[in-house]
């Protein structure tokens, strides 16, 4: 479960006021059902994804985190260029725990990733097809309570997409996601409760389509307002 | 797969970080690119080399107050990198493992930590292969009271762990800060006495000098190694170790309280 108290997050521009994303953000992610965060750009769906992860600490407010949660996945952050897919797969290991399983799970990562001989060159010789195969294969091979996954089905060629679209769906059986996407198709098929995020606070909905039917209407009132 | 596991005290995670980051700084600081490891060994052999063959064919001086010349300038150069290297590498760990913060088990502290314990190492072996080279050429490179060696080489190698995790979280809030830190890396060369005795100095000079925490941790170093050394007065080593830990605790309170900046930085 994660929860979120009164969350304020504030990002410094280079001049004038300081920008709030998040305003008072209080909402509790349970650990039973795939979430679809969901709001227009800059509404701060990423920023969102990142204070859960751990990688940025929030301005104002509590997150208490007690399952264990994957770092953003699609994100292609966290891969060391100068290193081949291997010497990466091995450090993300190591700093999960699993140092006595390592050879297995590496082979997990080699082969799911299709990279072949790749895998042994370093990551900035990568194209970013090969990269994002990388980075899926490297989420699937530890188990999470939670998955954080953000706008990540675009990664690889189709036979690459339906293996990871399969991998998802077994992923979904076994434990939760939080997905942020703009895509309906993939918000509707995986999560069942959505959340969005508007002006800097965030709305629970027990139905995804609520929350796309909300979500829309507030860009088409947007639109009537601007004309 | 296996059934999902009990989560990891906050020791364990440490500790797991710290491995692997200790493996992977290893590697991508000696098989990077092809002569890392060779210009580890071959810049301070350089320096000794060059001073030696100053001091020897040019001032034809085999003794250099009261310790032979080869020595001398062999521990004073590698006492000197052991800081510098670790100040230098401490200062850029946060921006190399930028793309490391993506995943919540690393600290910038970490990152920091790490590469001083392996630059310590690094110098370490360099110690050993200099020594081990300068005793198959028959210098008198056996220290004569070993543990006051290790302890010199302690305190400096706390001064470089202090002075790095200062400078890696000001260097890297404040960048004109850093640049202004390497600027002073020669500099500090010569007021850290290292290519001569602080003893040949006027008093004036040499009091200024001894406010240099590094001087202190140098010249008890050959007076270690050499018991006949004319050291000069007013070395103190304990000066050196309270510099070191009063860093030390300012460098982590920063971390601390940087934490967030840093990652994002």
């Amino acid at each position: 479960m994660i929860t979120f108290t009164d969350v304020h997050k504030r990002y410094w521009k280079r001049r004038g006021d300081p920008h709030w994303v998040l305003r008072g953000v209080s909402i509790t992610f349970p650990s039973d059902r795939n979430v679809g965060v969901i709001g227009i750009n800059g509404a701060g769906k990423s920023t969102l994804l990142r204070l859960i992860s751990g990688t940025e600490m929030p301005t104002r407010g509590e997150i208490r985190v007690n399952s264990r949660v994957s770092w953003p996945i699609g994100l292609n952050r966290g891969l060391q260029r100068n290193l081949t897919g291997r010497q990466n797969a091995r450090f993300i290991c190591r700093i999960h725990g699993f140092e006595d399983e390592l050879e297995d799970r590496i082979e997990f990562v080699r082969s799911f990733s299709d990279l072949d001989d790749a895998f042994d060159e370093p990551v900035r010789t990568y194209s970013s097809g090969m990269r994002g195969r990388l980075n899926f294969a490297l989420s699937f091979a530890f188990e999470f309570d939670t998955y954080l996954v953000d706008e990540a089905m675009g990664a690889g060629d189709a036979r690459f997409k339906a293996k990871t679209l399969k991998a998802m769906k077994m992923l979904a059986s076994r434990a939760s996601m939080i997905i942020v996407s703009h895509s309906d198709e993939t918000i509707k098929s995986f999560c069942h409760a959505g959340v969005w995020l508007h002006e800097g606070r965030a709305y629970w909905f027990d139905s995804v389509r609520d929350a796309l039917k909300e979500y829309k209407r507030s860009i088409r009132l947007g639109r009537a307002a601007n004309r | 797969m296996a059934a999902v596991r009990a989560l990891r005290p906050p020791f364990t995670v440490t500790i797991a970080v710290w491995k692997a980051l200790f493996l992977r700084e290893a590697l991508s600081r000696l098989a990077q690119d092809r002569i890392a490891w060779a210009l580890l060994i071959v810049e301070p052999l350089f320096h000794v080399s060059l001073l030696m063959w100053v001091f020897v064919s040019g001032f034809r001086q085999k003794a250099i107050a009261g310790a032979d010349v080869g020595v001398f300038i062999m521990v004073g150069i590698l006492g000197f990198f052991l800081v510098r290297n670790m100040m230098n590498r401490a200062m850029e760990a946060i921006n190399a493992s930028e793309a490391l913060f993506a995943f919540r088990q690393v600290m910038p502290v970490d990152t920091v930590l790490v590469r001083a314990v392996l630059e310590g190492v690094l110098v370490l072996v360099l110690f050993l292969v200099m020594f081990t080279g300068g005793a198959l050429l028959e210098y008198p490179v056996y220290p004569a009271d070993l543990l006051g060696a290790l302890r010199a080489l302690g305190a400096l190698w706390l001064a470089g762990l202090g002075l790095g995790l200062v400078l890696s979280v000001v260097g890297n809030l404040v960048e004109e800060f850093a640049r202004l830190v390497r600027l002073l890396f020669t500099p500090l060369y010569f007021f850290s006495a290292v290519i001569f005795p602080l003893a040949i100095l006027p008093p004036a000079i040499r009091d200024i000098l001894l406010l240099n925490p590094i001087v202190h941790g140098l010249e008890s170093l050959r007076v270690a190694f050499m018991p006949g050394y004319q050291v000069s007065p007013g070395i103190d080593l304990s000066y050196l170790l309270t510099f070191s830990v009063v860093l030390i605790f300012l460098g982590l309170a920063l971390h601390i309280q940087y934490r967030s900046r840093l990652m994002t930085a």
